[in-house]
């Protein structure tokens, strides 16, 4: 007998509270669930995109800062201005120079000698539609005054976002939303800007980098979870202990929702709290304190339907390999059928199959709940506020109808070898 | 101590259109309690029943002091149970499978890792106990579940097919675990098997449970009594004219699995009748036993006589 030995010995410690057991589930699961080196290199890619979104930040906050030209400039290179696009600033250039000696002759008969002229003078050089489109032959003097004063301010705040706007509308116009983005670049508020900006690439954060990876990381951990129970019969270790079936299906789910939030919500906090350092000043924190709250929010749309459905696809078979193939096959068929209503659309109109006018078509809209990765996409965007509820509620109310549905599903499943 | 730990009354079951319990009464008292029954007797029901896993269809119940069906979770807080089949978390370790238990049993992680280890030493497990649960044997599983079964103290036990799959030995320390844990740290136990001889090697009571009902609850002890005197015999010599002579005697010879000659009778002279045949017989009697019920007989007369009330 080893000298470690003390045979039977009664236990009278104290047990943990019941409300807690569940927590046991989903911790001992998140282990297991990480153990495979695929899971590890998933995480680690996973974070990759935070870097790249992160020297988005750096630049979006750079050029929003005026006196920063050659980071403006780097950007305006990114922005990669077409032959036309350049043809068309030389003639606009030529004509505010020709609008400028009109300016500046008007301006020596109504006698005035502003010393903000030559301020203005530069700023219209510099974007020649200020001068272009400004009507100045009928304006009295007062007002011509005034116009010449405001005009200099807001094109000053204007001339830092000049370079976004047009990266957003050469590089990023497939992306959604990104009008939405121009429209607010050129209302010319820093604050309102900075937070539309960073709503948008966190928006697009989630949206593409990021469900492509949950789409392999759930499929890689969730298909196992419930099926190797079933198959091990491990339930009975579960069930014959102080656990309830509620409390099991809350611990199973907290293991892909831990996932998924370790691939969205930690990095795109950690986006937010990288973006406030950035910034010229923490005081950027009361014009953006929505935006952790929106992130919360679109981690929760993300998380619960996805985490219900991988689980139910998961307790329907013993073997891990088709709920795994059911997994996929989920968001290819969902993701291909809308493609095809799109493509269809897109074929009876002159425009591209990407074009947002095809994309927001009656026809696509009411189709949009097909897919899955679109349904959650239009509820991110409402989160995030580039969606009005009216254009998404087919999206919400088709992922509560899943989600429930899964649920339900679920908890069959799970009561079904005990009940027997 | 109470009476019964476990008592319940005219207990019935359905599953749709089946009855797997038809009016169960029945008190298990402290010690360790052998319950046998043919497959489909109900024995699974009826410990998926004390645990509060299905429900009950009518009927009232009292287990370790709750009431049966609404305190499933505080009766499983009480009980340990070992199932019979394999049931483990592919992937995690003995000891880790063994501490995991203990936390779903309210204990906290660290006190769970030490009760595990303490709980494998007590079962002999040795360092094998870090290995992954797939590459276990049949026996070490048993061990594991077994370990699982008590690792959080549990007042009452439950184990199902304890001791399938594993060697002589193994099998003999289990029942000896088993016996020691009744007799030294007072821990009731219920055992569901079908191998009699373990029943009969530890246990104190024995219910019998066929087509849904309680055929037989009673001690071990009381059970092992014959109803009249008998005697197992066996002779050297002329056994046909031996057993001629005593059946004219009116004494006939019952059947025997073992091939020995038993003769019983009320008759409280039936041992000096049966050396009195035998020398008129001119055979000698190489051993003349008083005989015993085995279990098996009594197990194999219980299902039978329930077979026939039902048929």
């Amino acid at each position: 007998m080893p000298i470690h030995e003390v045979g039977y010995r009664s236990w009278n410690g104290e047990r943990t509270s019941q409300f807690s057991r569940w927590s046991v589930i989903c911790v001992t699961g998140i282990r297991l669930a990480s153990k495979p080196k695929w899971v590890r290199r998933i995480l680690f890619v996973a974070w990759l995109p935070v870097m790249y979104w992160g020297v988005g930040f750096f630049f979006l906050e750079k050029t929003m800062d005026a006196n920063d030209a050659p980071v403006s400039q780097f950007v305006g290179d990114f922005s990669e201005e077409t032959l036309d696009q350049k043809i068309s600033r030389e003639r606009n250039k030529e004509n505010a120079r020709k609008r400028l000696n009109q300016l500046r002759n008007q301006l020596a008969i109504l006698g005035i000698d502003d010393p903000g002229f030559q301020e203005f003078e530069e700023l219209a050089l510099a974007n020649p539609d200020l001068i272009n489109n400004f009507r100045f032959e009928d304006k009295s003097r007062p007002e011509l005054l005034r116009s010449l004063r405001s005009m200099g301010k807001s094109q000053a705040q204007r001339e830092g976002t000049r370079e976004i706007r047009r990266a957003l509308r050469n590089r990023f116009s497939l992306f959604p939303h990104t009008e939405d983005l121009v429209d607010s670049l050129d209302s010319g508020d820093k604050e309102r800007i900075r937070n539309d900006v960073w709503r948008w690439l966190l928006m697009i954060f989630f949206r593409y980098p990021q469900s492509l990876l949950i789409l392999f990381l759930i499929g890689t951990v969730a298909p196992s979870l419930i099926s190797r129970d079933l198959r091990s019969r491990a339930f009975l270790l579960y069930f014959s202990r102080p656990i309830g079936k509620l409390e099991y299906m809350l611990g199973k789910l907290c293991i892909p929702a831990a996932f998924i939030m370790a691939v969205t919500t930690l990095p795109a906090l950690a986006l937010y709290i990288f973006a406030i350092m950035m910034s010229p000043s923490l005081t950027v924190f009361w014009s953006t304190w929505d935006i952790p709250l929106r992130i919360l929010g679109a981690s929760v749309a993300l998380v619960v339907p996805t985490s219900a459905i991988a689980l139910m696809l998961s307790s329907l078979t013993h073997e891990s390999r088709f709920a795994n193939f059911s997994w996929f096959a989920v968001w290819a068929l969902g993701h291909g059928a809308w493609l095809a209503i799109v493509l269809a659309t897109a074929m009876g109109s002159p425009q591209n199959a990407f074009h947002p006018a095809v994309q927001n078509s009656a026809q696509v809209k009411n189709w949009s709940m097909l897919s899955l990765y679109n349904c959650l996409g239009d509820v991110q965007a409402f989160i995030f506020g580039f969606e009005s509820l009216s254009d998404v509620w087919r999206g919400t109310l088709a992922l509560a109808c899943i989600t429930i549905f899964s649920l339900i599903v679920l908890y069959r499943r799970i009561s079904a070898p005990v009940r027997v | 101590m109470p009476e019964f730990l476990i008592s319940l009354t005219n207990i019935v079951k359905n599953y749709k259109t089946m009855r797997a319990l038809d009016g169960i009464d029945l008190g298990i008292k402290p010690g360790v309690t052998g319950l046998l029954g043919p497959n489909g007797a109900g024995k699974s029901t009826l410990i998926k029943l004390l645990l509060g896993l299905v429900r009950i269809t009518s009927g009232t119940g009292n287990i370790l002091g709750h009431d049966l069906g609404s305190h499933g979770r505080q009766v499983r807080n009480l009980v340990g149970y070992m199932p019979e089949d394999d049931c483990y978390i592919p992937g995690m370790s003995g000891v880790e499978v063994v501490q995991f238990a203990a936390c779903l049993s309210g204990l906290p992680t660290i006190e769970a890792l030490r009760r595990a280890h303490e709980i494998l030493d007590f079962c002999g497990m040795k360092q094998e106990r870090y290995r992954i649960i797939d590459t276990y044997s049949t026996g070490m599983r048993q061990k594991i579940k077994f370990a699982s079964a008590i690792v959080h103290d549990p007042q009452f036990l439950i184990l199902d097919e304890p001791t399938s799959g594993l060697d002589p030995e193994e099998r003999e320390a289990l029942l000896a675990r088993v016996r020691m844990l009744w007799t030294q740290c007072g821990k009731s136990v219920l055992i569901s098997t079908h191998i009699l001889p373990d029943v009969q090697a530890i246990c104190d009571e024995v219910v019998i449970l066929s087509q849904g009902k309680i055929r037989l609850n009673e001690s071990l002890s009381k059970l092992s009594q014959t109803k009249s005197p008998s005697f197992s015999l066996r002779i050297l010599g002329n056994e046909e004219t031996f057993v001629k002579n005593m059946k004219q005697n009116g004494f006939p010879n019952l059947p025997n699995s073992e091939g020995d000659l038993v003769f019983e009778s009320n008759d409280p002279r039936l041992a000096e009748i049966i050396w009195n045949t035998a020398r008129e017989s001119e055979t000698k009697i190489h051993s003349m036993i008083p005989a015993r019920n085995s279990l098996e007989e009594i197990f194999m007369a219980t299902v039978k006589e329930a077979t026939h009330a039902n048929s």
